[in-house]
């Protein structure tokens, strides 16, 4: 691991003090965070049940069949009904459940038939349900964790392979910095949506969600590196003709040496800049792509299909559209002053002197 | 070869959009080498066209007009005025035969408008006459014999005679259409066609099935002035040409404005205008259809008064978004009608792949069909408007079974099954696993995007007895053809079925649509087979029982004895349980403007939607005053159920 040299410190020392930048940074965070143990906020599956006096804590085990507390059926147990039992039956035993007690999947209607809702605090759906009853806050919520972790994953990705394809083309030159600036000229003039729906289209569907999703990233990864190649190209053909670089040649330092410790280094600031626009493109791209439907498969929840729902329902329920745009406008802030923030600390010209 | 080119070209400069002038197709030239060709080609099958004069006619024959049926429409049904409307797509052909031409829009240019020999009376399901005069059917030699009215004319005022009948054939059986179904059906399907004179025919049929007048009735001749000889540039050449009808409505070619809007055009002139059971249809002028593919933007247009008519069949639709107390309905601007038709059901269910793995096991499918809940689907998302289906083959009258009915959602009775077949115990997900680990899960496809919903619902239900549907929505090419290509494990949807007498299972059943080869001639099942592609046995079913009773069903001319195979069919295929039956609806319901004026039954026994029969008319001047004003009126909100069956449960 490469240690960050005193100017990228100062960099980020200056970026803690944009302030609206770096609560934005601490706000995502905390969501990010917050969503990865999700199941506890926002699920079916309860928290704690104590039972017989005995405590079980279902959110993270094998499904618990309705048997296990003395229910008559052999499928998972509808804990919400279970605190009802327990509670009827008032002999000790109790349920704690998560704040919102609904599964993004299942249908919950507080009448006799599947409709959209309006929020309720009475009915614990606090943003309301969506066309089939499901809970629009716990899509949501899982919406934008597999959105976020999606564009995280997509942003590591696409750096991986730009950083790698643009240091090789900038360091090595000569032949196989030509071939390359070709091949990703036609290979960057694929328009990147429609490939990504024709080839998402023919993937086999016997294969499960996660494995769906992440064969979308692959497909989004393979058609978006390109862009990042070229600045890594440039900034590394800077570095690389600086008098360090040449100094730590005649050292007799070794390639990978020169480029880890020497080069990117000094190239990450042109990087990070770029980086929470790669993270809102993600987002924009899976959000369209299930806009139209080429997304992720249903019933997975995504800031996209509820966005369809909406637009499909907006007179006669607002609320659906409502949640996932205050959400997605809520998230793309986020980014963007982040993005804003990291663009004015790393701001080459607050360093140099011209004059 | 040239030809195409100057018409490739002219349509290239058609479809710009800046050409306005009115390019009607030149005629297509009918020179003597054309005649010849066709002429060569009934001489090449004589059997198949024989030539005969008015006095070979048998003196026997029982001729009928259909004269005592009632008319159709009402007599106070004014012509004029336009309609709007909509389609989800521009049409990808005008042709009505050959690739793409099975589209939605075909309906437009054939199926609803043109006029076959004769028709089903939409209550009465007797024919009616159409081009016919007259007819008469002959049991005995398997042959209907036809008058044509001489007074029948092309739309373009060619009179219609017995020889587009015969060209008829020759057009079908061409393999330049590139239909092989089309090829197929009137190369097997009928074994004669004869002209006596220019409005004397008589058409022959292989089996004298008890329908068999249906089948020659109900064709409907092919232009030879139009098309002359087919060669091999048909596909492009007709691309985009409208040929003559026999019908009302025509497509003008300065009204093709494509992949915006079409537009049909009532032909002043029509022949059959002053015929009863014609003289109270198809009543507007023209009737414009844009391309609106967002089935809310749809509603909104219609809302605004873009469009005339929408259909309200989704529950969503009815109940929130024109609720009864809708400003507009409430004043009686837009009406809204429930109309309890009768005909055979579109066969909404899960079609189960048994060549599939597991799948091909009976227990697995009895659980499948015991794990499904569509009585939750009927009930919560489908708010009881729609009813349970019972078989495969509902609404045929004394051919569906009697008794029968579907499997009901039932944890335990799922579990047990699955248990037989090996699955008794539940992994940490809940879903069952059997002894080696393997996870109780298939894929359940669907190519109806708006439908997804009730798959999601069938999932977590599923799940309740341990199975899991991996859920996968393609659009409607794809799903179908992953389907036709046996490639599914299970397929949800639907075989839309026209009005018959008795259901059909060769399609969807015999093991010739299933394999090649299925079985050995010792009725074996061959180890080689390979799946047959392209046909519409979606469940790959191969019982060589079930192709004994197919065949009979086939070649049974005697009703009595096609009622009793077709229920002990339907029993077979229940007990096979690859079909787990879905639902149907008896209804249709549909919003539209108060200047749409319906008869006063609203509409007919067998029809399948509002505007099917073209039954309906515009009152201009109420259109004017409603879109002048806010004007309010009686609301209506009717419902007719005068054709409502008895409730059986």
């Amino acid at each position: 691991m490469f240690s960050l040299n005193p100017q990228t410190r100062r960099m980020l020392r200056r970026f803690r003090a944009i302030r609206r930048g770096y609560v934005s940074f601490l706000i995502l965070s905390a969501l990010l965070i917050v969503s990865l143990i999700g199941e506890l906020l926002v699920g079916s599956r309860a928290i704690i049940v104590s039972y017989q006096g005995q405590w079980h804590f279902p959110t993270y085990t094998a499904f618990h069949p309705g048997t296990d507390f003395g229910l008559d059926y052999s499928f998972e147990t509808n804990y919400r009904e279970l605190r009802d039992v327990f509670r009827a039956a008032n002999e000790g035993d109790w349920v704690l459940m998560p704040p919102v007690p609904y599964n993004p999947f299942e249908s919950h209607a507080s009448g006799d038939v599947y409709k959209p809702e309006p929020p309720s605090l009475a009915s614990r759906h606090y943003l309301g349900t969506d066309t089939t009853s499901r809970d629009i806050l716990a899509r949501l919520f899982y919406g934008t964790r597999i959105a976020l972790f999606f564009s995280l994953a997509f942003m590591a990705s696409v750096y991986l392979i730009g950083i790698a394809v643009g240091c090789a083309m900038g360091y090595f030159g000569g032949v196989f910095d030509l071939l390359f600036q070709r091949f990703i000229e036609i290979w960057s003039n694929v328009p990147f949506l429609y490939m990504v729906i024709i080839v998402f289209s023919v993937i086999p569907s016997t294969f499960s969600v996660p494995v769906r999703i992440f064969v979308l990233l692959a497909v989004m990864v393979l058609f978006s590196w390109t862009s990042m190649t070229y600045y890594m190209r440039t900034e590394t053909y800077k570095e690389k003709a600086k008098d360090y670089t040449a100094a730590a040649r005649v050292i007799g330092a070794s390639t990978g040496r020169i480029i880890f410790r020497h080069i990117l280094p000094n190239a990450i600031s042109t990087l990070v800049t770029f980086m929470p626009f790669t993270v809102v493109a993600a987002i924009a791209a899976i959000t369209a792509l299930d806009f139209l439907g080429f997304g992720l498969p249903p019933p997975t929840p995504s800031l996209g299909e509820l966005l369809r729902q909406g637009t499909a329902t907006l007179r006669t329920a607002p609320w659906i559209v409502g949640a996932a745009f205050g959400t997605l406008v809520l998230l793309l802030t986020l980014v963007a002053f982040i993005g804003e923030a990291i663009r004015e600390s790393f701001d080459p010209k607050k360093f140099t002197v011209y004059q | 070869m040239r030809t195409a080119t100057i018409f490739a070209l002219a349509s290239l400069v058609a479809g710009c959009g800046d050409f306005d002038g009115d390019v009607d197709a030149p005629a297509p030239e009918t020179g003597d080498a054309d005649e010849a060709a066709v002429e060569a080609y009934y001489a090449s099958k004589p059997d198949f066209f024989s030539f005969k004069t008015a006095g070979d006619l048998p003196v026997d024959l029982v001729w009928q007009n259909g004269g005592h049926l009632p008319d159709i429409g009402s007599p106070d049904a004014v012509k004029g005025g336009s309609q709007y409307g909509s389609i989800q797509d521009f049409p990808r052909t005008l042709r009505t035969a050959g690739p793409d031409s099975n589209g939605s829009f075909r309906a437009w240019l054939l199926d609803d408008t043109s006029v076959s020999i004769a028709h089903r009376h939409p209550n009465e399901f007797e024919f009616h006459p159409g081009l016919a005069k007259e007819w008469a059917v002959s049991q005995a030699t398997k042959t209907v014999y036809v008058r044509l009215d001489p007074a029948a004319r092309w739309s373009d005022d060619v009179p219609i005679t017995a020889d587009d009948f015969l060209y008829m054939f020759y057009f079908y059986q061409s393999p330049h259409i590139i239909a092989p179904w089309y090829n197929n059906w009137y190369g097997t399907e009928f074994t004669n066609i004869t002209k006596f004179d220019d409005h004397t025919l008589s058409i022959t049929v292989p089996n004298a099935k008890p329908d068999m007048d249906a089948r020659v009735l109900s064709l409907r001749p092919m232009p030879r002035h139009f098309f002359g000889t087919l060669g091999e540039d048909f596909v492009e050449r007709y691309q985009w040409q409208v040929a003559p009808t026999t019908g009302a409505y025509t497509v003008r070619q300065k009204d093709i404005d494509k992949g915006r809007s079409i537009a049909l055009t009532r032909n002043k002139n029509w022949w059959a205008q002053s015929k009863k059971f014609w003289r109270y249809r198809f009543n507007a002028d023209r009737i414009v259809l844009s391309v609106i593919r967002d089935t809310p933007k749809r509603f909104e247009a219609f809302k605004r008064g873009d469009i005339d008519m929408f259909g309200l069949n989704l529950a969503e639709y009815w109940y929130e978004k024109l609720p009864d107390d809708d400003p507009d309905v409430q004043a009686g601007r837009i009406h809204k009608t429930t109309f309890y038709n009768q005909s055979p059901r579109d066969t909404w269910g899960l079609w189960i792949n048994t060549s599939r793995p597991l799948l091909d096991n009976r227990d697995i499918r009895v659980g499948i069909n015991h794990a499904t809940n569509w009585q939750l689907v009927i009930e919560k998302f489908f708010r009881n408007d729609y009813s349970r289906m019972r078989t495969s083959s509902d609404g045929y009258g004394a051919f569906s079974h009697p008794t029968l009915t579907a499997r009901r959602y039932d944890v335990q009775a799922a579990l047990q099954a699955f248990a037989k077949a090996g699955f008794g115990q539940r992994g940490d997900d809940g879903i069952l696993v059997d002894a080696n680990g393997q996870r109780l899960s298939f894929t359940l496809t669907t190519s109806y995007e708006g439908l997804k919903d009730v798959l999601t619902i069938l999932r977590e239900e599923a799940a309740k007895a341990g199975i899991e549907y991996r859920v996968e929505v393609l659009d409607a090419t794809a799903g179908f053809k992953k389907a036709r290509e046996k490639k599914h494990d299970i397929y949800f949807s639907a075989f839309n079925v026209g009005l018959e007498m008795y259901p059909r299972f060769w399609e969807t059943y015999h093991s010739v649509n299933a394999y090649d080869q299925a079985f050995l001639p010792d009725g074996s099942v061959n180890p080689e087979r390979k799946p047959k592609t392209q046909t519409n046995n979606l469940e790959m079913l191969a019982l060589t029982e079930m192709d004994a009773m197919i065949d009979a069903y086939r070649a049974s001319d005697s009703a009595e004895e096609m009622r009793g195979l077709a229920h002990k069919m339907t029993a077979l295929h229940h007990d096979h349980a690859s079909f787990v039956p879905g639902y149907v609806q008896d209804f249709y319901r549909v919003g539209y403007w108060r200047w749409v004026r319906f008869p006063k039954e609203f509409n007919y026994k067998h029809s399948e939607g509002a505007g099917q029969l073209f039954v309906h008319w515009l009152d201009t001047a109420a259109k004017e005053a409603t879109r002048e004003d806010d004007g309010t009126w009686p609301a209506s909100i009717q419902v007719f159920d005068q054709f409502r069956p008895a409730v059986t449960e």
